[in-house]
């Protein structure tokens, strides 16, 4: 029971601390100076590791899609599977785990770190809001980068898909693009790029929250930093279901 | 002149490298020097870290209580993350794949494509991911606080070798927990394909369950158990290799945490590439 009490209320001060942030953010106006170093931080300096990633994610999409299909003798519809659901879903997913690990943790110990310092208490002192200071300029740097790495996954996906099943399953290349040109509309990187900035929004407030809350000395660190990365994934996974059935299960 | 060449080679090979050519007394463990050079410093101290760590594993005393303890943490920590992110997984790809299928009118083939899929890739990837967000990532904040306390020093004083008790059963635990979680992914997976499918999307249930084994077979299920045990050796030797070297404070720790996530998922997705091939035959005919 006290489990279950415990967990209701980190879920209240959650909501109880976006309000304040919220509020921060009108309050304060847009936030100043460090917003594009943010952007560079998360966008820039994760984008190695996406492209990896994503490139091996493309690779074995091809390979599960061509021994799924192969059975029923359609392994030609490896493009559109790997259209389908690479773009469709595992692009956004990818990339949103990916810096949810990359940044997200950086962001939780950065500001973990802050809080043990107490340089937080200090901005307070000085009467500088640490909620906008501190916090918008990672979300609106994590909101404007992550919808660009999405759609950067999504290519690299493709790419990738499309070297392993005419290089190494021997599938003609021409087909390959038929049938993901037929599955592909160009709204799917609209719907992607709004994936990714609701994922953004919520990596961001999960960590920088965990951050916020950290406990005193190296544990508190480690453990902040640890379930924000995996509070984050595990909602925007969840979340993924959600947002999907509204944009494709006809909902709209 | 003869006495000079070598210095002279090193310093060029230093400035092609970018290495500053004689370090500081105090750099010597951390060089200075550019990523590249740098990250292949890294790579082999992890060789020399794991290799260290195999060394000690067969040999006496094992530990038991520690590596069951290590086991019950991790799997109790990580069941319900993994469960949680495999579902709704299962749920996406049937919402998808009906799309698919209903274009050939080919529905029943819906939950053999859920459970191959599932089986093979999704679970075991998705399982891998999360055991390293959170079982390596509290693994390497638990090292690192110990070292940055002084505690692993304190280990050592004791007589105890520090990688013998501390970290084997941490990666031995890691080997084992993450086939098992797994098993529960897996079957999380396909609940969530038969409850989108039957409850949202209103097909029939008993030809869910009929068509589930159709395309099965035997190497479906151990090569995930295979793949995911590779994964987890994976993460448990760098979860614990990037704890064990944690210095500079509670900022350490928390770089050890994001290094270790970062580092074991790109390491075990590129190994699914090619574990994938060789396990599941994918060549060209």
């Amino acid at each position: 029971m006290t489990i279950v009490a415990k967990k209701l209320a980190g879920i209240g001060q959650y909501g109880l601390w976006v309000a304040r942030f919220v509020r921060a953010v009108i309050t304060h106006g847009p936030p100043k100076g460090q917003t594009l170093h943010e952007a560079y931080r998360i966008g820039v300096k994760s984008l190695p590791i996406l492209v990896i990633i994503s490139a091996f994610v493309g690779t074995n999409l091809a390979l599960q899609g061509y021994n799924a299909f192969k059975p029923i003798g359609g392994q030609r519809l490896v493009g559109m599977f790997v259209a389908l659901a690479g773009v469709r879903e595992m692009a956004p997913i990818i990339a949103a785990a990916m810096i949810a690990a990359k940044a997200g943790t950086e962001m939780a110990s950065q500001i973990g770190i802050m809080r043990i310092r107490e340089q937080i208490d200090a901005l307070e002192v000085m009467a500088v809001n640490p909620l906008a200071y501190l916090v918008a300029p990672r979300m609106i740097g994590i909101m404007l980068m992550l919808p660009a790495l999405t759609i950067i996954a999504i290519f690299v996906m493709l790419t990738a898909a499309y070297t392993v099943s005419v290089y190494q399953l021997g599938l003609p290349g021409h087909e390959f693009i038929h049938f993901a040109s037929e599955i592909i509309e160009p709204v799917d990187f609209l719907y992607g790029a709004i994936k990714a900035m609701f994922f953004g929004l919520i990596i961001c407030t999960i960590s920088c929250y965990h951050g916020f809350h950290c406990t005193k000395g190296p544990e508190g660190v480690g453990a902040a930093t640890n379930r924000a990365v995996v509070t984050s994934s595990v909602i925007c996974i969840v979340l993924n279901y959600f947002v999907s059935e509204l944009l494709y299960g006809g909902a709209l | 002149m003869i006495n000079q060449t070598p210095r002279l080679v090193l310093g060029i090979c230093g400035r092609v490298f970018g290495a500053r050519t004689r370090p500081r007394q105090n750099e010597l463990d951390t060089l200075r020097c550019p990523t590249m050079l740098n990250s292949l410093a890294n790579i082999g101290r992890f060789g020399n870290f794991s290799a260290q760590i195999a060394v000690r594993v067969g040999r006496r005393p094992f530990f038991y209580r520690e590596i069951i303890a290590q086991l019950w943490s991790t799997t109790t920590q990580c069941v319900l993350p993994v469960m949680a992110v495999t579902f709704p997984f299962g749920m996406v790809m049937a919402l998808q794949g009906l799309e698919i299928f209903r274009m050939f009118g080919a529905e029943r083939m819906l939950s053999s494509l859920i459970s191959i899929a599932t089986l093979r890739e999704l679970s075991p990837v998705l399982a891998s991911v999360l055991v390293a967000a959170q079982g390596g990532s509290s693994c390497a904040a638990s090292l690192g606080a110990m070292r940055i306390k002084e505690e692993l020093d304190a280990t050592e004083v004791m007589a105890v070798d520090s990688i013998k008790f501390h970290v084997v059963p941490r990666v031995i635990a890691m080997t084992i927990a993450c086939p098992l979680l797994n098993i529960a992914g897996s079957i999380a997976g396909v609940a969530g394909g038969y409850f989108t499918a039957v409850y949202i999307k209103h097909e029939s249930g008993g030809i869910f369950l009929t068509e589930l084994w159709a395309f099965m077979g035997p190497m479906d299920i151990y090569g995930g158990l295979i793949k995911t045990t590779i994964f987890g050796l994976t993460i448990g030797l760098i979860s614990c290799y990037h704890g064990f070297r944690a210095t500079g404070g509670a900022a350490g720790v928390g770089k050890a945490v994001n290094d270790t996530v970062v580092h074991s998922v790109v390491a075990f997705i590129t190994l699914n590439y090619f574990l994938t091939s060789a396990l599941f035959g994918a060549v060209a005919p």
